[in-house]
């Protein structure tokens, strides 16, 4: 455990695919959250009974967010299936 | 995954006991309702709730109790995505959200005035940043299965630098978050038993110990559900009770659309209202009269102390009544003591009613983004301009320093697996949305109430919940009649944001119970997050720091023994710097995010996606970005700068506000980082073939 610490560890190699799907998730949670709210003023028409800007910024993003953290999870499952097993030596459930 | 069999009967078995959890409570208040009805007085009702809640907490502490080391700092790596979802958004609900968001949301409206940003900057900042937790740092972590936060750099860059750094900064950024904490604790507790702050301190801190204390992450994460629980509940039942009032649905953030249209309206006729304009009148001369005082301070201070001397001796000499004569000395008294502290106290006034002198008294139109006008004056733009970059800067300092708040990244760390941590992450996010989705709702149903019905009553007709709060504490609520024609103008209403969520059920009408509720809810969500804060910051001196740096041989069940009793000399230190009542809860709050973001994301980010980042690069990374934000924020404090003796006022840096310093350490934290380690790499490589 100790002896671990004083030698740095080679970081994890990263799947192109998860970086890509990482990417594109990360450029739609900009552009919901830093993009809309950027251009909220120019946002202003009505949808039903809410300002859409204000409804963007108050509710859309939220639940665009979980959005995102939910496709990830699941798409994750499929490409990286061995993250799902215990890892051996671990507290016994 | 399939589960293992054991595995599903032990999920079973937490099912079945959240759902008679979940029972009990709602049990309980029923017949705290009915009690209410059977004519139990308020007076009691208030200290039943946060005994009964903090006796709860406790019990279930107790009965996690445990001095496992696996289970004491990451209890058993078993907790169930979901539960797990449930505890870090308890841990993450502090009582800044729970108490102060929906007030921030009526008072700031979309994003608040051009020198003060806020409002959906925190439901944004406060949820996106679960994306960056998510997507780019916890699974990562959960990989590499570690204890604490600053161990990562222990892990990834080796040495003892990058660790005892990343150890410093973890207790640096909790405890300035925990102080906040603990006085939300003080300050709910006190309001709901009547005691004093200090001893409501200690009561809270007594529930947070013996939890926390005694079992570590494993108890903590249950009490923290257990939380959850009571806080989610406190939160929608007075909503979806307004909401159903208002507008027959108790879907609230469903349906409060319909009320942002009518307050546009109502914003519209008190804009024009010529009551609204006299007292704005009012306070506009008094703004003048203090910048008059501002020009000669000295003189302006013996003139009104002479003028004070002269009414106590004025009334002395008539035999005036003794209450009249005790209160013009404590006039007299109250009066500021020297030059420096009359100009605080006077610029401060002078700023506060040039405020509501304003249109609305200061407040934002509603649903309008941003302040200024793009298209209007010079001014106007400016000021538009300021408040959208201001409002982004904070956006981004709150996402980004969720992604680096060690107390919750551990969070992550008690799944069972790195797919069970990703799919945690969601459900935090959607069990914060609950209340996040909320919030504004709440903000917007109150703002109709207020303007729709309390604004134009008489000043003898108040409902009687304004006298009660102003009576707890003048600075959540204060009314006077400023232009004397004895009705109530919007203008004359002086808010603090925490009132909105307390004075909700009193607001709806609902029974007292609720308000019982409300306050246990605000409880809950303060102890949650101190427990987190707490436990985070006793493991990072004791496995971070003292284990390594000065006694390292040590057993395990030392180690926790040691934690335990870190723990409880960081919470009494902590609650002994609430009792000095350092500043109000969500500017401490914000500065912590400031700090985590700019010491943790750039050097963690980087140590995970980019195989070349070293550790001379990570130390340079985390003190630059730390010591940026640290600066920027020391820089523009009033109390820094008078002890300097620099000019007073503010040096900002593109008009940025120092509670976003964070927006200048992140790039400079991830841009030094980089070049030091591009610049060592040659280096280190060469010295490694060496060895």
């Amino acid at each position: 455990m100790i002896g671990r610490m004083e030698q740095p560890q080679i970081p994890e190699k990263h799947d192109p695919r998860v970086l890509g799907l990482k990417a594109g998730l990360l450029a739609l949670w900009a552009a919901v959250s830093f993009g809309v709210c950027f251009f909220a003023r120019d946002l202003q028409f009505m949808v039903g009974s809410w300002p859409f800007g204000y409804w963007m910024a108050a509710q859309g993003s939220v639940l665009i967010f979980i959005a995102i953290l939910v496709v990830y999870a699941t798409a994750m499952k499929r490409l990286a299936p061995a993250d799902s097993l215990p890892e051996p030596g671990s507290a016994d459930a | 995954m399939p589960d293992s069999p054991a595995y599903a009967t032990y999920k079973m078995r937490l099912h079945r006991r959240v759902a008679i959890y979940v029972a009990c409570v709602i049990a309980f208040l029923l017949l705290m309702a009915w009690a209410e009805q059977a004519g139990l007085s308020r007076f009691w009702l208030g200290p039943i709730f946060m005994f009964s809640s903090v006796m709860m907490y406790a019990a279930i502490g107790i009965s996690g109790r445990t001095t496992d080391p696996e289970e004491y700092y990451v209890a058993g790596r078993r907790i169930p995505a979901m539960y797990n979802g449930m505890a870090a958004a308890a841990d993450w609900m502090s009582a800044a959200s729970f108490i102060s968001l929906a007030g921030g949301l009526y008072l700031q409206g979309f994003g608040g005035t051009d020198d003060q940003a806020g409002g959906l900057a925190y439901v944004l900042g406060w949820t996106g940043g679960f994306c960056l937790v998510g997507l780019l740092i916890a699974p990562h972590l959960r990989k590499l299965n570690l204890y604490t936060v600053p161990e990562y750099f222990g892990v990834r860059y080796g040495g003892r630098w990058p660790r005892v750094i990343a150890a410093f900064a973890t207790m640096l950024c909790s405890f300035t978050y925990v102080v906040a904490q603990i006085y939300g604790i003080g300050l709910i507790a006190s309001r709901l038993t009547g005691v004093q702050f200090e001893i409501g301190i200690l009561l809270g801190l007594g529930g947070v110990l013996l939890c926390s204390f005694l079992g570590g992450m494993r108890a903590i994460t249950w009490t923290q559900v257990a939380q959850y629980i009571i806080l989610l509940l406190a939160f929608l039942i007075p909503v979806s009770w307004l909401a159903y009032k208002q507008l027959g649905n108790p879907a609230a953030p469903l349906v409060y659309g319909a009320q942002l249209g009518k307050i546009s309206e109502l914003e519209k006729k008190l804009a024009q209202d010529p009551a609204e304009k006299q007292v704005a009148a009012v306070f506009l001369q008094r703004a003048h009269e203090y910048e008059a005082r501002l020009q000669d301070i000295e003189g302006a201070l013996q003139r009104e102390r002479a003028q004070a001397r002269a009414r106590v001796r004025a009334l002395k000499s008539q035999g005036a009544d003794s209450a009249l004569i005790v209160q013009a000395n404590r006039e007299l008294a109250a009066l500021p003591k020297d030059v420096p502290s009359a100009r605080e106290r006077w610029v401060k006034a002078m700023h506060e009613s040039y405020e509501r002198a304003k249109p609305l008294g200061g407040v934002p139109l509603h649903t309008q983004p941003f302040a200024g006008d793009p298209g209007g004056t010079a001014e106007e733009a400016s000021a538009f301009t300021s408040s959208r970059r201001n409002f982004l800067a904070l956006m981004f300092c709150l996402m980004v320093g969720t992604a680096g708040l060690p107390h919750l990244l551990t969070r992550y760390y008690t799944t069972p697996t790195v797919a069970e941590a990703r799919s945690s992450v969601a459900w935090s996010i959607f069990f914060i949305a609950l209340v996040y989705l909320s919030a504004p709702a709440l903000a917007s149903l109150v703002k109709f109430e207020v303007m729709n019905n309390l604004v134009g009553s008489s000043f003898d007709a108040l409902p009687p919940w304004i006298a009660q709060w102003a009576k707890v504490d003048a600075s959540l609520i204060s009314v006077a009649d400023v232009n004397g024609d004895h009705i109530l103008q919007w203008g004359e209403i002086h808010l603090g944001a925490d009132i909105i969520m307390l004075a909700t059920p009193e607001v709806g009408g609902l029974p007292y119970v609720i308000s019982g509720l409300v306050a246990a809810g605000g409880l809950a969500a303060a102890l949650s997050t101190a427990d987190g804060l707490l436990l985070t910051i006793s493991n990072a001196i004791v496995r971070d720091v003292y284990s390594h740096e000065v006694k390292d041989r040590m057993s395990a069940e030392q180690r926790v023994i040691l934690s335990k009793f870190a723990l409880l000399a960081v919470a009494l230190i902590a609650a002994a710097v609430a009792t000095l009542k350092p500043g109000e809860i969500l500017p401490l709050v914000t500065a912590s995010f400031s700090l985590a973001a700019s010491a943790f994301v750039p050097v963690m980010v980087l140590g995970i996606f980019w195989a070349r980042a070293n550790r001379a690069g990570a130390i340079a990374g985390m003190l630059s970005g730390l010591g940026i934000t640290v600066y920027y924020m020391l820089l523009n404090s009033a109390t820094f700068r008078a002890f300097f003796a620099m000019v007073p006022g503010e040096d900002l840096w593109f008009g940025i506000q120092p509670l976003s310093a964070g927006v200048f350490g992140v790039p400079t934290g991830f841009a030094v980082a980089l070049a030091v380690s591009l610049a060592g790499g040659r280096r280190a490589s060469l010295t490694t073939a060496q060895t």
